[in-house]
């Protein structure tokens, strides 16, 4: 669900980070107010808009929806199964307009301007005396390393196909629970040979 | 009290010598992991300024050099690094021994290269805007500047390994180790990085299984099973290993080399 940075300098990756995440809150709660689902059909076309000022690759993102209509195809069914589908469409187009519109931060804000703008958010650890980067960096780590888990994922499943001929098994979860444990491992060591979560600095 | 955190790093003080020669001195070290001994009994000094080290998978390369940077720490003997005992230097390691990893997948923590490489700026405490500043800066000096924006998923083998190298240089440590950094590498992406290696002013210390690269060095450890098989030149070692390699694949399959 959480894209990669995409390269470039749009009018959107100039809106200062904390300015988009505020938005994106702001939005989310009003949503959350609103339960008719022909006010959400307004607000997709605003965020497909906004997709599209981005060009090619920004309408390529939409493609990120794909893999959730399983997922949407069950809270529908739900919805049918117990007599309230228009409520059903209602929450399926909200959770489209969010997770779309949380994706286009994600895709159009730096990694280091997204940390700088969540810091703030930490800062009441620093009154108890804990590290405020710690918890900024860990949303860093797992902004990083997210789309890694699912390359490590597939890779596991090519493994499993080329000698089964099937593409998915439970079984390949607890390899893909060792090799992501793994993983961190490397990583935590990598990131303990430059100095650590606290830094090195003397000051 | 357990959950209060103690002050860190504000007050520490420096132990570590930069300019210490030998920079790595080790007496009688050895490291076990679980009930597996990785090292045992080494004793030798490190000052040359490039230093090979060769074996065989499972012979303690790796945990070898993860000692010289803290990653791993003796639990027999004394290993003193760059003039401190290394379990009282390890917080202020980093600083002066950078470490490269096999797999840059492992090591990049940040998303573009340019927030990858000012990361050890911002570790060393320069300001982010600062940081960020003398990053493209950094990357420019070495030719790298169109790098500067890109994701670092997107980028091939060779150019991440060298992102790699360069953030850790950017924290301008004495010495450089590197964990066979050529393995992910083509052969001209392997040649590149290790040209670019040779024109650095640091120490380096290199675990490869790619013997070419070793030749110019000052001086090869050859290890094996935890222990130092052979130590010296690398017309005297690189052969040597050579020979033996050719020794044991042509008697029978030993599963145990395997």
């Amino acid at each position: 669900m959480i894209s990669m940075y995409l390269t470039g300098n749009s009018w959107l990756h100039r809106t200062p980070a904390g300015l988009k995440l505020l938005l994106v809150a702001v939005a989310s709660l009003l949503l959350f107010q609103v339960t008719s689902p022909w006010v959400f059909l307004p607000c997709l076309t605003v965020v497909v808009g906004l997709y599209a000022t981005l060009g090619r690759e920004g309408l390529a993102q939409l493609k990120l929806l794909r893999g959730l209509t399983v997922f949407f195809g069950i809270l529908l069914l739900l919805h049918w199964v117990s007599g309230t589908l228009l409520e059903g469409f209602a929450v399926i187009l909200r959770l489209i307009v969010l997770v779309l519109a949380a994706n286009l931060v994600s895709v159009t804000t730096r990694m280091d301007d997204m940390l700088e703008a969540v810091m703030p958010l930490f800062k009441p650890l620093e009154w108890f005396g804990y590290s405020a980067r710690k918890p900024a960096l860990g949303v860093a780590l797992v902004l990083r390393f997210a789309p890694h888990m699912m390359q490590i994922f597939s890779r596991l499943r090519e493994a499993y196909q080329s000698r089964s001929g099937s593409r998915n098994s439970w079984r390949l979860l607890p390899p893909l629970a060792i090799q992501c444990l793994r993983m961190s491992d490397n990583v935590a060591d990598a990131l303990r040979a430059r100095g650590g979560s606290e830094g090195l600095s003397d000051r | 009290m357990a959950f209060w955190p103690k002050k860190k790093n504000h007050d520490r003080n420096r132990i570590c010598d930069p300019a210490a020669i030998p920079y790595a001195e080790f007496h009688g070290v050895g490291l076990s992991i679980g009930s597996r001994k990785v090292l045992s009994g080494l004793t030798l000094s490190l000052k040359e300024d490039r230093v090979g080290v060769i074996g065989l998978n499972g012979s303690g390369k790796s945990t070898f050099v993860r000692m010289l940077n803290g990653l791993r720490q003796p639990d027999c003997g004394s290993l003193k690094l760059f003039g401190a005992l290394a379990e009282a230097a390890a917080p202020e390691l980093p600083r002066h021994v950078g470490f490269v990893f096999q797999n840059p997948d492992h090591q990049a923590i940040f998303p573009t290269v340019e927030e990858e490489i000012a990361f050890g700026l911002t570790q060393l405490g320069v300001a982010r805007d600062e940081s960020r500043k003398r990053a493209l800066d950094f990357l420019t000096q070495h030719n790298c500047e169109a790098l500067a924006p890109l994701p670092i998923a997107e980028l091939s083998e060779g150019q991440k390994q060298l992102v790699c190298i360069l953030s850790v240089l950017v924290m301008e440590p004495r010495l450089l180790v590197l964990d066979e950094p050529m393995t992910s590498l083509d052969a001209l992406a392997s040649r590149r990085i290790g040209d670019k290696l040779r024109s650095l002013p640091q120490k380096i210390v290199m675990v490869s299984h790619d013997l070419s690269h070793l030749e110019g060095f000052d001086r090869v450890l050859w290890l094996e099973d935890g222990g130092i098989r052979m130590d010296g030149a690398p017309f005297e070692v690189l052969p040597a290993f050579r020979a033996d390699i050719d020794r044991r694949s042509g008697v029978k399959l030993e599963l145990a080399a395997l």
